[in-house]
């Protein structure tokens, strides 16, 4: 399968706060969505920073449509739509006065289609940014992103701050974007429940590194936990156990295939769990 | 370009609005007074101030995401760089303008404004000298210390740049004997030196942006 996104061994330490994103590896297939999760401060932005060349790594190798994007390769970036959280334009000015900036920028700036998008996401074109509550700021974003026709959307945190009922909204128009089959999303965020809905792949990421990434498919229908005691607990094999954490009376341990540790170990309970567990489990959990 | 250009002028607009509204009526005070100081200052006012807001509105973009979002558009570093050095142009022109025009309605309503018509000239190189070496120290410290201290790297630029100013004429005059010729001199001397080092200014900056992370 090709990728649209490919990161290779990227490594970019920042001495002054010791933080170190630490040799990450993953890769994002045309036509899918990989969602990009980790707790606040876990590098998920230093990494897209990495990955859009507003920050500097050391090492390592970013492949955009299979090329390395340097700071001359405007036509890489004609190709990528980028939502950053928060306030993503300058707050004086009005949605037509953005529409005038983008205009002069992208070659592919469809006018058209952002008219669309600012009435369907009901946004007043003349009312100025800073006066738009912030779910509006973040439909502006999104809209300002899809209209110059890109293959591949970056979304860091881009439905964070937004209401259940306008999240649902954005993730249709993800999916819709998805489509296409040279299209590709990268998106990041904290709520993993978005992901479960959306994504095609989930990475995970924790202090810099990467932890897991697998396909939803597999992290929904195989991964699952087991619920041992510590008798139990000892007599796993180590090779079973990706990560365990210790409650008052049970350990949880989080397996690759629920099917097969309930097959090996009969006595214990296997429950499949949400993307939002499994993530606490990788966190918090200890490794054999 | 356009596109850029068209993000810097919208950046600056509005208080180039409420600064032109500003200089249309301390112009037409200056106009009605018969005042060589007050016509001095005007010009100089207008040249320095209107380039200077222009440089200062670049905080405005670092209030939100936008500096950053900038980098993810389909635009070189180096272009981003040289929009804010051609707007600053652009506004020192609009000054000039203003200014010009100031002067020639004094000088029709009550004839030359100054005891030499010659001086129209040091008086203008003065302003436009220092706008642009304003803008030539200004912008390398502006990546190099953060867009957070630009109101301080501002204030630095400026008195940098009245301070190269005044050091070149020190410098002229103590070689060459008063008179035209030595005026016209150091109008040309002045406008070069700024002018080579504002060139010289872009691709430090460029530079200097080159390794800045957001």
């Amino acid at each position: 399968m090709e990728n649209i996104l490919e990161l290779q061994q990227i490594c970019k330490s920042f001495p002054k706060s010791n933080f170190i994103l630490d040799k990450l590896s993953f890769s994002l297939p045309y036509g899918s969505i990989l969602g990009f999760v980790g707790e606040n401060g876990a590098g998920k932005t230093t990494t897209i920073g990495c990955i859009l060349n507003t920050v500097r790594k050391d090492s390592g190798m970013v492949k955009l449509f299979g090329k390395e994007m340097r700071d001359t390769d405007t036509d890489i970036r004609e190709k990528i739509g980028v939502v950053y959280d928060g306030d993503n334009f300058p707050g004086f000015w009005s949605a037509k006065q953005l529409s005038q900036v983008m205009e002069g920028i992208y070659t592919q700036w469809d006018n058209a289609l952002f008219q669309k998008y600012l009435e369907n996401f009901h946004l007043p074109v003349k009312q100025k940014i800073k006066n738009y509550s912030r779910g509006m700021t973040m439909k502006l974003a999104i809209a300002v992103a899809l209209s110059h026709h890109p293959q591949l959307l970056i979304l860091d945190e881009a439905t964070s701050g937004l209401d259940p009922i306008m999240r649902d909204e954005m993730l249709d128009v993800f999916l819709e974007f998805v489509q296409e089959e040279s299209h590709s999303i990268l998106l990041s965020s904290h709520i993993t429940s978005d992901l479960e809905k959306v994504a095609d792949y989930i990475t995970f990421i924790h202090n810099g590194k990467l932890i897991l990434t697998a396909s939803k498919n597999d992290l929904v229908y195989h991964y699952a936990v087991m619920r041992c005691r510590e008798s139990q607990f000892l007599a796993l094999d180590p090779g079973d156990i990706i990560a365990y954490r210790k409650r008052d009376f049970q350990i949880d341990v989080l397996v690759d295939n629920g099917k097969e540790a309930q097959r090996k170990y009969k006595d214990a309970v296997v429950d499949h769990v949400s993307v939002d567990e499994i993530m606490l489990l990788l966190v918090k959990g200890e490794r054999v | 370009m356009k596109g850029l250009l068209k993000n810097n002028f919208l950046t600056v607009y509005s208080n180039a609005k409420v600064f032109s509204i500003f200089m249309l009526i301390s112009g037409l005070f200056v106009i009605a007074v018969i005042s060589q100081t007050l016509l001095i200052g005007y010009v100089l006012l207008s040249m320095v101030g209107f380039s200077t807001n222009a440089i200062t509105s670049i905080k405005k973009e670092f209030i939100s995401k936008w500096g950053k979002y900038k980098l993810t558009l389909p635009v070189k570093r180096a272009a981003i760089v040289k929009s804010y050095f051609i707007s600053q142009l652009i506004w020192l022109l609009v000054g000039t303008l203003y200014a010009g025009i100031v002067i020639s309605l004094s000088w029709a309503l009550h004839g030359c404004p100054y005891d030499n018509s010659i001086d129209v000239v040091s008086i203008f190189a003065f302003g436009i000298s220092v706008s642009i070496f304003t803008g030539a120290f200004f912008f390398p410290l502006l990546y190099l210390g953060g867009e957070e201290r630009s109101d301080v790297f501002l204030v630095i630029s400026l008195l940098c740049g009245i301070g190269t100013v005044l050091g070149i004429i020190s410098l002229l005059n103590l070689y060459l004997a008063p008179g035209i010729t030595t005026i016209l001199l150091s109008a040309a001397v002045l406008l070069f030196s700024s002018l080579l080092l504002f060139a010289l200014s872009y691709p430090l900056s460029v530079i200097i942006y080159h390794k800045k992370e957001y």
